[in-house]
């Protein structure tokens, strides 16, 4: 199980790039577009989320379009984090050349992602991209991430208006007792 | 349009009432009815069920309803007057709309008991602490808690852990949920005596509202169905019915004009436009919780109040309580599902008063709640107290489970009134309209502290009574922010070392009242809304008798 999900990991990352990046070339069509992120950066946020919130057994940061609400909510008065971003992004693309000669951090394979994203965890760039990605999976749909309400499923949450009893396992027998 | 009703600004109105939250909104509902001409000033503006949704990323993380300094209100906190205030997103919470937080609050709605009126007395003084009684009782306030009951809309189920109360509860208690289930099979078999949680929730229809339809998003959120029972679901829409009241939104009060005797006389307010206007009244009433009551006191200082206005005894924005707060989470074998109905349905108050002898002063109560509130963004971000990676496929298996499988036992328990503690204009930070900012400075007491961690070891023991296979302790830590205000106007005979007497009224300007959570004396055990509205009826109640007898 562990193997295979894995694998669909590898497969859903290797589609991750191509997918924003597509989705980025529909601005030339005018059908979708960041607000702020350039094509580089939104690939970029896209494949850190895409490890914070992989996609295996049930999908992930990116079936839920998480790098577009983070270009729309950091849009909209939330500068100082999109410094932050920005600033490590910078930092993140420097060690990606130092260490591994490549200029994207999306290029890596995963192992080497992975690797990179445990050393930064913690620190504000990190905290700030694992933030973002949690909002963006687990938002209402109108701010552009959880895309289907797919976050919800993570967590086996449903938004619904009305639930009744029993609502878990310890009330199913509940009687009350008046004294 | 809220109300068919407008008054003329420069004729005098018999009220003003700054703020329309869990007490303006009462007040203004038992003036309005009662006949007088009423203007509501609120800040926010007039959200009701329709617009709320089950947005925890606008709610929650944005300010949609408690703005802060996103939407152009920050504040700043410091533990001591020694220490330079820092500039902070928000520490006193509250939601700027009709109805205040009433609108947004968890809905849990003890009563204060008899002890909470008399227990310095009773316990003696507490050195280093205004720890007093309050100038009324249990008794005089029990005929309005009922009030609260009826008028207001609150379930619960009558026993032997009430209480003195003078009639049944309205509405038959809300049914129990998992954690609640956990929280009194535990407690039984501690011995304790756990009870259904009386919550300001309507459990079927009351007074023409409908009953909870268990949506889950209380806390941090209106209700989309007016079953929570606040001031905005349940007392504006009298007061304007009633034809004697204007309520105008988005109006935020700049000062209070006294006239020559001394009097007030005339409340200035900036309108959603930013244009400047003034009301006329023969009283005021100021509603605006315990931050900005105070805040709105010390701004409208004049030669008569160089301190600030009705605060001839150094006492506005002293004494700021926040309340104790403790949390012990576990882990359970089977799902609890917290993220279904209302935050809390279970109480245990077997330790109201603890024990002197331990050698600290304090108490509360413990209720089951969701560890994190139930909500999803919530407990995904919180995701880990149980040990576990924060990212990858493995985190998510484990949000997964917190997020189904847990319940946390809640400690509510006391502050002790300290003079340092305090609400105070910041004039470093000005706010979108050019006030001083609100500045927080607080300091838990270690008597409060050691009661949080008080509390903690009793949910620890009831979370091992449930069967959690794994239990985390949040830990215990000196407030910096809280939801609530108390104590910043407080209540009391003596004009020398309080704001206002026992019928809310200011010593020193007969026609001023002051009622919301400022007012309160002690902190009671962590649940004040229930207390700031039975005082706003008893407050409106006097307000009337003096008026038709000309006494204001």
């Amino acid at each position: 199980m562990r193997n295979s999900s894995r694998i669909l990991g590898r497969s859903c990352v290797v589609l991750t790039t191509p997918m924003v990046l597509s989705a980025c070339k529909e601005v030339t069509n005018g059908a979708s577009e960041f607000k702020i992120f350039s094509i580089d950066e939104g690939a970029e946020y896209a494949a850190i989320a895409a490890r914070i919130v992989p996609s295996d057994e049930s999908p992930g940061a990116s079936e839920a379009g998480v790098v577009f609400f983070m270009d729309n909510v950091l849009s909209d008065g939330r500068e100082p984090e999109y410094e932050i971003l920005k600033e490590g992004l910078q930092n993140l693309k420097s060690i990606c050349t130092e260490r591994f000669g490549v200029t994207n951090f999306y290029s890596l394979n995963l192992s080497q992602q992975d690797q990179l994203l445990r050393e930064i965890e913690g620190g504000e760039f990190f905290e700030t991209v694992r933030y973002l990605t949690i909002a963006g999976m687990l938002s209402l749909p109108e701010y552009q991430g959880n895309k289907n309400n797919v976050g919800f499923q993570m967590l086996g949450f449903e938004n619904r208006h009305a639930w009744g009893a029993p609502y878990g396992f310890y009330d199913i027998d509940y009687q009350l007792e008046s004294e | 349009m809220d109300s068919g009703v407008r008054y003329s600004n420069r004729e005098k109105v018999d009220f003003v009432i700054v703020g329309s939250g869990a007490a303006g909104g009462v007040i203004a509902k038992e003036l309005s009815t009662a006949g007088f001409s009423v203007v509501v000033l609120e800040q926010g503006p007039h959200l009701k069920a329709g617009d709320f949704k089950h947005d925890e990323w606008g709610y929650k993380h944005n300010g949609d309803l408690v703005w802060g300094k996103r939407k152009g209100h920050p504040q700043t906190f410091r533990k001591s007057i020694d220490e330079k205030p820092a500039e902070r997103e928000v520490c006193f919470g509250y939601a700027h709309n009709v109805g205040g937080s009433s609108v947004h609050f968890s809905g849990n709605f003890w009563r204060f008991r008899p002890i909470d009126f008399n227990e310095a007395s009773v316990l003696g003084p507490i050195a280093g602490t205004t720890f007093s009684d309050w100038p009324i009782s249990y008794e005089d306030l029990e005929p309005f808690y009922t009030k609260v009951d009826w008028e207001v809309g609150v379930s619960g189920l009558q026993g032997s852990w009430d209480p003195p109360r003078s009639r049944d509860y309205p509405c038959k208690p809300m049914p129990a949920k998992s954690a609640g289930v956990l929280l009194e099979r535990a407690g039984k078999a501690l011995g304790y005596n756990p009870y259904p949680a009386p919550v300001a929730i309507l459990s079927e229809p009351h007074n023409g509202r409908p009953g909870c339809i268990h949506c889950g998003f209380c806390n941090g959120f209106g209700c989309e169905v007016d079953a929570k029972s606040s001031s905005m679901a349940s007392m504006i829409p009298l007061a304007l019915s009633s034809g004697k009241c204007e309520l105008r939104t988005l109006c935020t009060v700049s000062r209070i004009n006294l006239d020559n005797a001394g009097k007030a006389d005339e409340v200035v307010y900036w309108d959603g436009a930013g244009v400047e206007h003034s009301q006329k009244a023969h009283a005021v009433v100021v509603c605006a919780n315990g931050a900005e009551t105070p805040r709105l006191l010390l701004l409208s200082e004049s030669a008569r109040f160089p301190d600030g206005l009705a605060n001839s005894s150094g006492m506005v924005g002293r004494n700021l309580m926040f309340n104790g707060w403790s949390s012990a989470e576990g882990i359970f074998d089977q799902p609890v599902n917290g993220f279904k109905s209302i935050p809390t349905t279970r109480v245990i108050h077997d330790f109201y008063s603890i024990d002197p002898s331990l050698g600290f002063y304090g108490g509360g109560g413990i209720d089951s709640r969701h560890p994190s509130d139930g909500l999803p963004m919530r407990s995904a971000l919180d995701s880990g107290r149980f040990g576990g990676p924060r990212w990858g496929s493995e985190y998510k298996k484990l949000v997964r489970e917190e997020f189904t499988h847990t319940a946390a036992f809640h400690g509510h328990s006391t502050s002790l009134p300290l003079a340092s503690n305090t609400v105070t204009l910041d004039d470093n930070l000005k706010d979108k309209w050019g006030r001083a900012a609100l500045c927080c400075t607080y300091k838990d007491h270690p008597d409060d502290i050691a009661t949080a961690k008080f509390f903690q070891d009793r949910s620890v023991e009831l979370l091992e009574a449930a069967g959690a296979k794994k239990i985390n302790r949040t830990p215990v830590v000196e407030q910096e922010s809280n939801v609530h205000l108390l104590g910043t106007c407080r209540m009391g005979d003596d004009p020398e070392n309080s704001v206002v007497d026992r019928y809310n009224r200011s010593h020193d300007v007969s026609n001023l009242f002051m009622c919301d959570g400022s007012s309160l004396v002690t902190s009671g055990r962590g649940q004040p809304t229930m207390t700031i509205m039975a005082l706003a009826f008893r407050a409106a109640d006097f307000i009337i008798q003096a008026s038709k007898r000309s006494e204001i």
